[in-house]
């Protein structure tokens, strides 16, 4: 008695996935006994599957069972009895679907492949010293580096599949006995809550795990180096390993995070702080610069001292346009020059900082149109905004809002505007930790490892930020 | 409905907003106008006044032990009556209400003379008012928060300003030259500014205290008055008999002599800490108004309260419009007998209820022993 | 539409970014740079002419050429009174007056015959002129000192405070700001002590004694003066405002400065075509309540600041010291000193005691010489010497007093240090004499001297 009319049931398959021109099957016949395999040729290894399956099966003289071909014959280490519902969804996953005349059982091998790149340093995220592997695309080899650098038996990794079309693996990997599993549980609540068609990058998942996706600040950390991400594991975070995505997300989060870089933990401790205030500067410099200058220029003249006074009344002398414009027609110039660089071929990256810098900027000076001041603190903070080039996006939009209450009320509104988004950011807690902690509310023993900060040596007890269950680092 | 969030704030988060109500009211008009009266017997003036806030404290931290997580309504509507607590209460958010327009007051006296010099109330309502009303509305967890982050910059700011104004020439003040009655007056007269503790009071059930953090308080209370006393000390040694005319303390005790002229304004600091710390201020009391009110009207929410503070601190505004310097100048005349009431009758009521309770416990126990023994 | 609102009403961001943009960008957007709307003012000056008040401003006028030099006009404005008078001027400038970078405020002679105090009021209350611009007194009106430092800077580099302020270091040494008036005017005495500025004419200069090194001159030539301006200017005596115009075109118009510097001090006031030099002699002027009551020359200055610790560098000179036959005039520099005073009532007669302990150096010889090495012989002070600069430095201390006690003005402080030190019977005292102001002629001073070699 046959339970499989292979024939019938391949052209089923074939029919179900739209006879996609990378289907193939093939069929073996053997004594009566006939087997039918099908896959994706796109996604699978075929020289594997010719060498692991099909030359055992030639030499293999009994009579084949499914037992036999899963414990005998086929020589694959993720062999699997699945289930008839699921033939289409192993062939996408990039398996090998054997289906028999002689049994009821199905089996799917892993034969998966696909181009992939060694993992290499991110252009985001470059170390003087330090280890330079950065994640891939390939969640397997991203899971790899993980597990090479965490060989604890504590560590988790739990996957899931969102996304309908996409059927996008994310994996929740943290380490269990640290991390906080209130969190744990919360990411996996909101992961399991994701209804979407696909999900193609792992920033699409973050208005999903955000826990107010509509606000200006980031709320969710990511690292694109599996050092960095181990180092947060170990302070008992918690990682998201998105398929397809050599970014990798991280939960809770604190803005401090940003302040921080792996080069600073490979490096002496004091030049570390040092490095972290300029950081703390450059970020205040980005938000506020504009926004002082104009304020200083509307409203505030009787507090600059008289020959700064004098400089800045004779070059803003004779400007077509009120110093609010100004500001806002050079932050503008950069930003389109900025937007132009980064999608510009590099052959011609040369040619838009000659045209940019020398020849707007410095005609622009001479025409009359700009004042040299404003270019010079337009300039400052930008370029001051990428010494966090993680809070680029946000600080950009606060420039501008700095730049408008800076004209319009002064010292005041740029106060005011500071206050409030303090309060605000107050109040917006990621995961149960608060956005701006160690600083506030102040946990003492975190600021060991926040602006300023001690040996690695010296930090043996896990931030307390991010309430993790074992608080030593033993 | 959206009720302020009831979120507890760690001591010291409780300890810093103490040091900004310190800060309240005293770092730009008061040293001059005390000086009007007393001369530099104001110093002795304020430490009488510190010490009597300061006998407020244990009577809080009692309080607190007592009740731990009661609300002060609820503790008063149960010990006195719930008519006179709502009195009490109307009395609080009237009180709030003056302190945070005299802070302003003063603090717009300050920003049009130094900074803007044209008129520019509008401006200085839009800025401030939005930002404070967030601050209501997101809760005292948030911005108990946000004091704490720039505590210590404001703090720093507090103190380069008292520093660099060692860099001109000081001379002693020279003390003891009012009379009693001046020197008592001035006291009375000026009460309005202090009563700094009760605001703890109000919030009673939102701090958490552990133990052996009550030293904390005090540190920080001390700290605070110390750095008052440091200004208003600086600001008497620098004008001496023109203190009368200098009106931003905090700001002029930066103007320098000739000398250190060509360096710049270093005012800008005392500018920069003065505009957070009136911030903070508006924030504290807009909240205190917002509590006292709501607790008036629990079936209202959050927002009602921020519209009727907007709406009063408006009308208020546009009665003295133009005229906040009498405002300023003539809250000698209608703060101090409500100043006493809140700052020092409420504290004594609270002791009574101390007291009672104390010995009613003691009672309790008594019976119980007598029981026991008896059985 | 509902849509878009019910998501902004989700996100307290979008409404606060929306606010701030209807709100506050079309302020922004329309509110010119202060410099439009405000001139910035270096020096005031306050005049009294025929009954009217002039005030005029050293303004910055700002010009497109990045240059980066402050090219400055005289704008001013004659009115019933000192508001009247800025508001003219404001006119005339075009724009509001920004007087938080003053840092000189001149008032001429006329002016100090009333309580100046009433003018610099409005000032520094009400037009927020900082309490610490240098306040000093001119000879001729200070619309004609502050015509003739517009010159300064692009002749001699040379600023009016820079001018004013080394004096203020090294001659008046107590403060010359508005605040050290308003302190003096406001103490119970009632005096206070303010700087003097010389205008002259450069052939009344070249008769004027100027060997005295402690002297510092500026001169500058007014080119073509001020006829130039007249146009604009002359002949208002009738309380109108009175602007260079010329110089404010010249300026806008982009040409150099230096060409207008002339027209500009016109104004209709000074006719002369010859050359004028601010002179600084180190002198001051005693003021008591507000009104000018004596002249100080450097000499009197010097000795009232003999009592004055900071005080040095000044000369001490003595004639007629007999050294090996010869008979030589010595001047020595104050290098150090060191006050000690102390206060006290004997016999109910107050009595100031003050010892100084000064350290000098000899830096000059007068007279022959050509044979002496000064560092060998003249390291030690002879009792010869020592006897006469006793003399010579009591005498000029006495000079002092004697002007202090005749005008009843107390600008070192003795009410001060009494009050201090010997309260009760210091009040007992001016109870008795009923004059707090006079206390000053009551007083015995006893003046000892330390003379060491430096």
């Amino acid at each position: 008695m046959s339970y499989f009319n292979l024939k019938k049931k391949i052209s089923e398959i074939k029919t179900t996935l739209n006879e996609s021109s990378d289907f193939s099957y093939r069929c073996y016949k053997k004594n009566g006994q006939e087997l039918g395999f099908v896959f994706l040729k796109s996604i699978i290894d075929q020289n594997l599957l010719s060498e692991a399956v099909f030359m055992p099966l030639q030499t293999f003289d009994e009579k084949i069972t499914i037992k036999s071909l899963i414990h005998n014959i086929i020589k694959c280490a993720d062999v699997k009895k699945i289930k008839e519902e699921d033939i289409i969804k192993e062939i996408l996953d990039g398996r090998v679907v054997i289906i028999t005349n002689f049994s009821k059982e199905i089996i799917s091998i892993d034969l998966f492949k696909f181009p992939s790149r060694i993992p290499s340093e991110p252009p985001t995220s470059p170390v003087i010293q330090g280890p330079r592997e950065g994640f891939v695309e390939d969640m397997q080899t991203n899971l790899t580096l993980l597990r090479r650098r965490l060989k604890t038996e504590n560590l988790v990794f739990k996957t899931y599949k969102i996304g309908s079309q996409t059927q996008t693996k994310i994996v929740v990997a943290y380490l269990k006995g640290i991390a906080n599993n209130k969190v744990v549980e919360q990411v996996v609540r909101k992961i399991k809550s994701i209804k979407t068609d696909g999900i193609v990058d792992s920033y699409y998942i973050l208005s999903y795990l955000e826990e107010r996706p509509n606000s200006l600040f980031k709320q969710i950390g990511n690292a694109e180096k599996p050092d960095i991400v181990t180092a947060k594991m170990l302070e008992g975070r918690v990682a998201l390993i998105v398929d397809n995505s050599p970014i990798v997300l991280t939960v809770p989060f604190v803005l401090i995070e940003d302040l921080q870089n792996s080069n600073d933990y490979y490096t002496n401790h004091h030049y570390s702080s040092f490095v972290r205030v300029i950081r703390l500067l450059g970020l205040l410099i980005a938000l506020v610069a504009p926004g002082i200058y104009l304020a200083l220029q509307i409203y505030h003249y009787n507090i600059l001292p008289l020959n700064f006074l004098i400089t800045i009344a004779d070059t803003t002398q004779g400007l077509p346009f009120t110093p609010f414009l100004e500001i806002l027609f050079i932050f503008l110039l950069f930003q389109i020059l900025y937007e132009v660089s980064l999608r510009l071929p590099s052959y011609l990256g040369l040619a838009t900082s000659v045209v940019g810098a020398l020849i707007l900027g410095d005609t622009g000076v001479k025409a009359g149109l700009i004042s040299p001041p404003g270019v010079i603190i337009v300039a400052l903070s930008k370029i001051a905004l990428y010494t966090i080039p993680e809070q680029a996006s946000q600080v950009t939009i606060l420039q501008i809002i700095f730049i408008i209450l800076g004209g319009s009320l002064g010292l005041i509104g740029i106060v005011s505007g500071f206050v409030y988004f303090l309060n605000y950011l107050n109040e917006l807690d990621s995961y149960g930790t608060p956005y701006l902690a160690p600083y506030s509310p102040r946990i003492p023993q975190d600021l060991k490892d926040a602006i300023f900060t001690s040996p690695v040596g010296d930090l043996k007890q896990r931030p307390k930020t991010f309430s993790p269950t074992k608080k030593e680092r033993l | 409905m959206k009720e302020i969030k009831e979120h507890t704030i760690s001591a010291r988060q409780a300890c810093v907003i103490i040091v900004m109500c310190i800060f309240a009211n005293k770092i730009l008009l008061l040293p001059s106008l005390m000086y009007e009266k007393s001369k530099a017997d104001a110093i002795f003036a304020i430490l009488i006044l510190f010490a009597l806030d300061l006998i407020v404290l244990p009577i809080f931290f009692k309080l607190k032990q007592l009740f731990p997580n009661e609300k002060l309504y609820n503790i008063l509507s149960r010990k006195i009556s719930p008519f006179l607590t709502k009195l009490i209460y109307l009395i609080f958010s009237a009180y709030f209400m003056f302190k945070a327009l005299l802070v302003f007051s003063v603090t717009y006296v300050y920003f049009k003379q130094q900074i803007y010099q044209d008129e520019f109330l509008f401006l200085a309502i839009i800025a401030f008012i939005p930002v404070i009303n967030h601050a209501t509305a997101v809760g005292l967890r948030s911005f108990a928060r946000s004091i704490e982050l720039l505590f210590s910059i404001v703090l720093l700011g507090f103190i380069a300003c008292l520093a660099f104004s060692l860099f001109t020439q000081l001379s002693m003040p020279i003390f003891f030259i009012s009379n009693a009655k001046n020197f008592f007056t001035t006291i009375y007269e000026h009460t309005f500014a202090f009563g700094d503790y009760i605001f703890l009071f109000l919030i009673i059930d939102k701090i958490q205290i552990k133990k052996g953090q009550e030293k904390n308080f005090y540190f920080y209370s001390l700290l605070g008055m110390g750095l008052i006393l440091a200004l208003f000390f600086l600001f008497y040694s620098k004008y001496q008999i023109t203190s009368f005319m200098h009106n931003n303390a905090l700001a002029d005790i930066l103007v320098f002599s000739v000398q250190f002229n060509a360096i710049g304004r270093l005012d800008i600091i005392a500018m920069l800490t003065v505009m957070v710390i009136t911030l903070f201020q508006l924030e504290i009391y807009n909240y205190a108004f917002s509590e006292s009110f709501l607790s008036l009207f629990p079936k209202l929410n959050v927002y009602y309260s921020i519209a009727v503070f907007d709406i009063l601190f408006a009308i208020l505004y546009y009665i003295f419009i133009g005229k906040y310097e009498i405002l300023v100048g003539s809250s000698d005349i209608w703060s101090p007998v409500p100043a006493i009431f809140i700052n020092y009758i409420i504290p004594l009521i609270c002791l009574i209820i101390i007291l009672i309770e104390l010995h009613l416990k003691k009672r309790k126990k008594k019976d119980q022993t007598y029981l026991s023994n008896k059985k | 539409m509902k849509k878009f609102f019910k998501g902004c009403l989700k996100n307290p961001m979008v409404i606060v970014f929306i606010l701030i943009l209807i709100f506050f960008m079309p302020i922004a957007i329309y509110s010119p740079g202060e410099n439009k709307n405000r001139g910035v003012v270096t020096a005031v000056g306050i005049d009294k002419v025929d009954e009217l008040y002039e005030v005029s401003l050293l303004t910055f006028i700002p010009t497109a050429n990045q240059t980066y030099k402050d090219t400055n006009s005289v704008i001013s404005g004659k009115g019933k009174s000192v508001a009247d008078a800025i508001y003219k001027a404001q006119i005339a400038m075009g724009r509001k007056v920004g007087l938080a970078h003053a840092k000189t405020t001149i008032v001429n002679e006329e002016l100090l015959k009333e309580d100046v105090a009433t003018h610099i009021d409005y000032l520094s209350r009400v037009a927020s002129l900082p309490e610490n611009t240098v306040f000093i007194c001119s000879n001729k009106t200070a619309k004609e000192v502050l015509e003739t430092s517009k010159t300064l800077e692009s002749n001699v580099g040379l600023k009016l405070e820079q001018l004013i302020g080394f004096n203020a270091n090294n001659l008046y040494v107590t403060d010359t700001s508005l605040e050290a008036f308003y302190k003096g005017y406001y103490s119970d005495v009632k005096s206070s002590i303010i700087g003097y500025l010389t205008i002259m004419d450069e052939n009344e200069v070249n008769g004027h004694a100027t060997q005295d090194e402690n002297n510092s001159t500026a001169s500058s030539k007014n080119s073509d003066g001020s006829s130039d301006s007249q146009g604009s200017g002359s002949g208002n005596n009738e309380g109108e405002n009175i602007v260079s115009q010329k110089s404010v075109e010249q300026n806008s118009t982009g040409q150099s400065s230096g060409q207008s510097e002339g027209q500009a001090g016109g104004g209709g006031q000074s006719k002369s075509t010859s050359s004028k030099q601010i002179l600084n002699q180190g002198e001051a002027v005693l003021l008591k309540n507000g009104k000018l009551v004596q002249k100080l020359s450097i000499e009197q200055l010097n000795g009232i600041n003999l009592l004055n610790p900071k005080a040095l560098n000044q000369i001490v000179t003595i004639n007629d010291v007999k050294f090996e036959d010869k008979t030589l005039s010595f001047n020595f520099r104050i290098k150090n000193k060191k006050v000690l005073t102390s206060t006290k009532f004997e016999n109910g007669i107050p009595i100031y005691s003050a010892q100084l302990i000064l350290g000098l150096e000899l830096v000059e010889i007068v007279g022959e010489h050509e044979e002496i090495k000064i560092n060998t012989e003249f390291s030690e002070i002879t009792p010869e010497i020592a006897k006469k600069l006793d003399y010579q430095i009591k005498k000029e201390f006495t000079d002092a007093l004697k002007v202090l006690r005749e005008n009843k003005t107390d600008v070192i402080g003795i009410n001060d240090k009494f009050f201090r030190e010997n309260r009760n019977s210091y009040l007992k005292y001016i109870d008795k004499i009923k004059e707090i102001d006079n206390f000053i002629n009551f007083v015995n001073f006893k003046l000892s001297l330390i003379i060491q070699p430096d």
